[in-house]
């Protein structure tokens, strides 16, 4: 067990490396096939199914920029899985370099409790929370534009900006009455 | 339970509950009379119909426990409907005795959940039993199982003229809170359900509530719910069908109606169904009938074909039967835009919410069709809907709060940015939190198309929102109606607060986004088309607020690399510094209670003068002129006389234009000294070549036709000084 740490390593010129950490591990590929595709910068993708992340590769694996946490909407334990990585990580990182994505949020059959759980869970990280649409190629696209805008500041790549900066704007806030008592 | 005891039981009724609508119709050769006779001596010894004569007699205060009558009787009516359906006027004896609750409110559910028609329901009984609604005895529990049902026979009901009279009423009970009293209902309802728990009606109220009005109901209702409100109406759509279906009825099912369409067995059918626009039909079925009954004549939207006609008409124009085909036609929405009956605009609030809701909200499995033709025909056809009646549909509103918080910012752009930039005014308190916080967060993550698609549809946004203002604004200037037909009024100072909210926050997006884009120019000229709009906000559109813009939008315009960037700038302080003087003397004469702060001329005075300074007379970079660099860090730049590096000959945007003017010129110069156009006369003709080449009018406006002074700022600083502000 193993700490992830966002500044133990050297950055690479002009260079960009993200992890995407996803228990069903669905929508990672596709996400990381159009994330390569970037041509500015060299975008390296690391994929997970949960963290801590394995120790060999420790010596090899590039310093990560952001951390990318996919949530199934309409799996409890794609949340509960994500939910459990997140002790894995340096706090340093939950300065700006932590990002949630959520996928299948608009279907009958995500329960709005998770959703809220999830938005509580994002705004209490003060990460930004991010909504995707995973079946469609524009949605891909668009979450992978967005995912490399996140990208580039978070690893320095954006004059005048930085990752704590660009959080405090993007940061998921939980509406004041989601603690209303549940029906449950 | 009552029902299956009594199976067993011999029965006869079968034959015998034939309506009397069948039986006369099977007379048809013999003579009226005697079959009048033969029909009342079946009657007379027909159980059914004494049941029926029993209800229909039974007194207020009967008992209803250990009273073998009243079981037996009940049973039997249960029997027939459930077997055969009942004929229109046993439905209507049954539905005025649930109603009236003569025999408390037990009955009145169990008659509610028989009610299965055979053919058609007479609107008559409904009407009365609205009118019982509104006796405030029934339970709402009971209310809402009434509303249910005739939603569910909604398209068996014979004739709906009368009923239509009082839509208004079924609707309020329908959405009441979302129109009256709703925080104070919505707030009711919640703690009924603490109190009570999990009430399954309270859930369904609650769960309409939350596709009206979300801000009020965010607690979370579960999934599991839909198929709960879905299995409440099946009972009655599984009779319905077996009765219809072993009648052979020729009435078409009805599942156009989107409440009746969660049959299960249609699921698959479903997905786009609420997307295609219901065909305008009459909701006269039996016309002839009607036209005989009623005393006025009623004239079918579907029946109208043009403009003209529709003018003949107006007095006496029928709704349809499904307020969704209204969209797809012209002429309807031209009545529906000068009719004054509101439950018009609710019905198709009603049901545009709840299709908004279930197509794009709440979609079923395998939702990959949310691109495709119908998603987009239908929001476009909203969209052109909304544009005709130049305002906004609230349920439309109400699902963009809904569906912002969850969007990825790329699905049916287009479509989503047209319908926002129509939402009318937000109130300042609500704004932040329904608009701003989505927006923002989309906003900073996407691309830069979509800032620029973003920053286009605020732009419109406000002008529609200031547009209202100068049309509505009432004259006593307190008061403006921003809807022509829901009555929300916000006065004057709530919708300048308004206002400002919206332009402060454009500035934020506009500051922070020009920066992370690098001050793109696509972007630049987005937020400056925005600031054409609030630089005029005093003199086109009569709302005395001006709102300058931040540094971050200021001086990246001022120093951009794009020369038109510059000249839009200009004629924006221009137009500000009209606004200002404008309503300055406004204020002088009228002695108006509204007044511009201090600040607001403050502010314009800085930029003005830095710009004139920069551009003008070569004066940048000396001390109070905004920008400010140490002298030894312009020393160490190299950069000769530096303090005439953004002048109009040196700035970068118009450099190319002085290298040009000075070839031109001086055509045999071999060394270039672009210092020499500052002297009095090519200075001249260069401001004539800059007009030349389109920069023209406004820009010079802005500013002094000679390089010798600001006189310009001077005047105006010197009023300011004269005014004492």
């Amino acid at each position: 067990m193993s700490l992830l740490k966002p500044f133990s390593k050297l950055p690479g010129l002009n260079t960009a490396n993200i992890l995407l950490v996803e228990s069903e591990e669905q929508f990672q590929q596709s996400l990381a096939d159009a994330l390569v595709e970037e041509t500015a910068v060299t975008v390296n993708v690391r994929l997970a199914k949960s963290l801590p992340l394995p120790m060999e590769n420790e010596e090899s694996r590039p310093r990560i920029d952001l951390v990318v946490f996919i949530i199934n909407l309409t799996s409890e334990l794609s949340f509960q899985s994500a939910e459990a990585s997140l002790k894995y990580l340096d706090p340093g990182y939950f300065l700006g370099k932590v990002c949630f994505m959520v996928t299948n949020a608009r279907k009958a059959s995500a329960p709005t409790e998770r959703l809220d759980a999830v938005r509580k869970l994002a705004a209490s990280l003060h990460c930004p929370l991010l909504f995707a649409e995973d079946q469609t190629p524009d949605g891909v696209a668009n979450a992978t534009e967005r995912l490399l805008t996140i990208l580039k500041v978070s690893a320095g790549l954006v004059p005048m900006a930085t990752a704590l900066y660009l959080s405090n704007l993007t940061r998921c806030t939980v509406p004041p009455d989601i603690d209303q008592p549940s029906f449950d | 339970m009552a029902a299956k005891q009594n199976l067993s039981e011999p029965s006869d009724s079968d034959s015998s509950s034939l309506t009397d609508q069948s039986v006369s119709g099977r007379s048809g050769n013999r003579s009226l009379r005697v079959a009048e006779k033969e029909r009342r001596k079946n009657e007379a010894e027909d159980p059914f119909v004494l049941a029926l004569k029993y209800f229909s007699d039974v007194g207020a205060g009967t008992p209803v426990y250990g009273n073998d009558e009243f079981e037996t009787n009940l049973v039997l009516v249960e029997r027939v409907a459930y077997s055969k359906g009942l004929s229109p006027e046993a439905i209507s004896v049954m539905l005025e005795f649930a109603m009236s609750l003569r025999m408390g409110t037990g009955p009145c559910v169990r008659v509610l959940k028989c009610l299965i028609p055979a053919t058609i329901v007479p609107q008559e009984p409904i009407v009365r039993a609205v009118v019982w609604l509104g006796v405030g005895k029934i339970p709402i529990s009971t209310q809402v199982l009434f509303i249910k049902w005739v939603l569910t026979v909604f398209d068996m009901i014979d004739a709906k003229d009368q009923l239509r009279a009082i839509y208004g009423f079924i609707f309020s009970f329908v959405t009441e809170e979302n129109l009256v009293l709703r925080v104070f209902r919505v707030r009711k309802l919640l703690e009924l359900q603490s109190k009570l728990g999990r009430q399954p009606f309270l859930l369904h109220l609650l769960s309409l509530y939350k596709v009206f009005c979300p801000e009020l109901v965010t607690l979370s209702i579960p999934s599991r719910m839909k198929s709960g409100f879905r299995n409440y109406n099946t009972p009655w759509k599984s009779a319905l069908i077996a009765v219809q279906k072993r009648n052979g009825s020729q009435l078409a099912s009805s599942t156009s109606l989107p409440f009746t369409i969660k049959d299960k067995t249609s699921s698959r059918k479903r997905k786009h169904c609420h997307l295609e626009l219901p065909v305008l039909s009459s909701l006269v079925n039996k016309q002839p009938q009607t036209e005989l009954s009623s005393s006025r004549k009623v004239v079918p939207l579907v029946q109208l074909n043009s403009f003209a006609q529709l003018l003949e008409n107006i007095h006496r124009i029928e709704l349809p039967a499904q307020m969704g085909s209204l969209l797809g036609s012209s002429l309807a929405l031209q009545y529906l835009d000068c009719v004054q009956d509101e439950s018009a605009l609710l019905r198709l609030n009603f049901w545009l919410g709840y299709a908004l809701h279930e197509e794009f909200l709440f979609y079923g499995d395998g939702g990959a069709y949310q691109n495709s033709e119908e998603a987009l025909q239908f929001l476009d056809k909203l969209l052109f809907t909304q544009h005709f009646l130049q305002e906004a549909f609230s349920s439309s509103e109400a699902f963009l709060y809904k569906f912002l918080s969850v969007w990825d910012g790329s699905l049916l752009r287009p479509q989503i940015l047209g319908l926002l930039s129509n939402i009318p005014v937000v109130p300042s308190s609500q704004i932040g939190r329904l608009l701003f916080e989505p927006l923002m967060q989309l906003f900073f993550t996407s691309s830069l198309f979509f800032k620029c698609g973003l920053m286009e549809c605020l732009n419109n946004m406000l002008l529609k929102w200031l547009t209202w203002h100068s049309v509505y604004a009432l004259e006593d200037d307190l008061d403006i109606s921003l809807n022509s037909h829901t009555s929300i009024n916000m006065t004057l100072s709530g919708f300048k607060d308004s206002v400002m909210e919206l332009v402060h926050f454009v500035g934020r997006l506009a500051s922070v986004g020009l920066q992370l884009e690098g001050c793109h120019t696509l972007l630049l000229s987005f937020v400056l088309d925005f600031y054409e709009t609030v630089c005029d906000t005093f003199l086109k559109y009569g709302l005395p607020l001006v709102v300058m813009p931040p540094p971050g939008v200021f001086y990246p315009a001022l120093f951009s690399l794009d020369p038109v960037s510059v000249d839009r700038l200009a004629y924006i302080m221009y137009r500000y510094k009209v606004n200002l003087t404008s309503a300055k003397s406004q204020e002088k004469v009228t002695e108006q209670a509204f007044h511009i702060s201090r600040q607001t001329f403050r502010e314009f005075n800085h930029y003005l003068v830095v710009m004139v300074n920069c551009l003008w007379n070569s004066n940048m970079f000396r001390p109070g002129m905004g920008v400010q660099l140490g002298e030894e860090v312009l020393l160490k730049s190299n950069v000769p006389q530096y303090w005439t590096s953004f002048d109009l000959v040196h700035h970068p945007a118009f450099m190319s234009y002085a290298v040009d003017f000075h070839q031109r010129c001086w055509p045999g110069r071999k060394d270039m000294d672009l210092n020499s156009i500052k002297h009095s006369k090519p200075w001249s003709w260069y401001l004539e070549y800059l007009y030349s080449q389109g920069y023209d009018g406004d820009f010079m406006d802005t500013h002094l036709t000679s390089p010798d002074g600001p006189s310009l700022l001077f005047a105006f600083t010197a009023h300011e000084e004269q005014w004492g502000i």
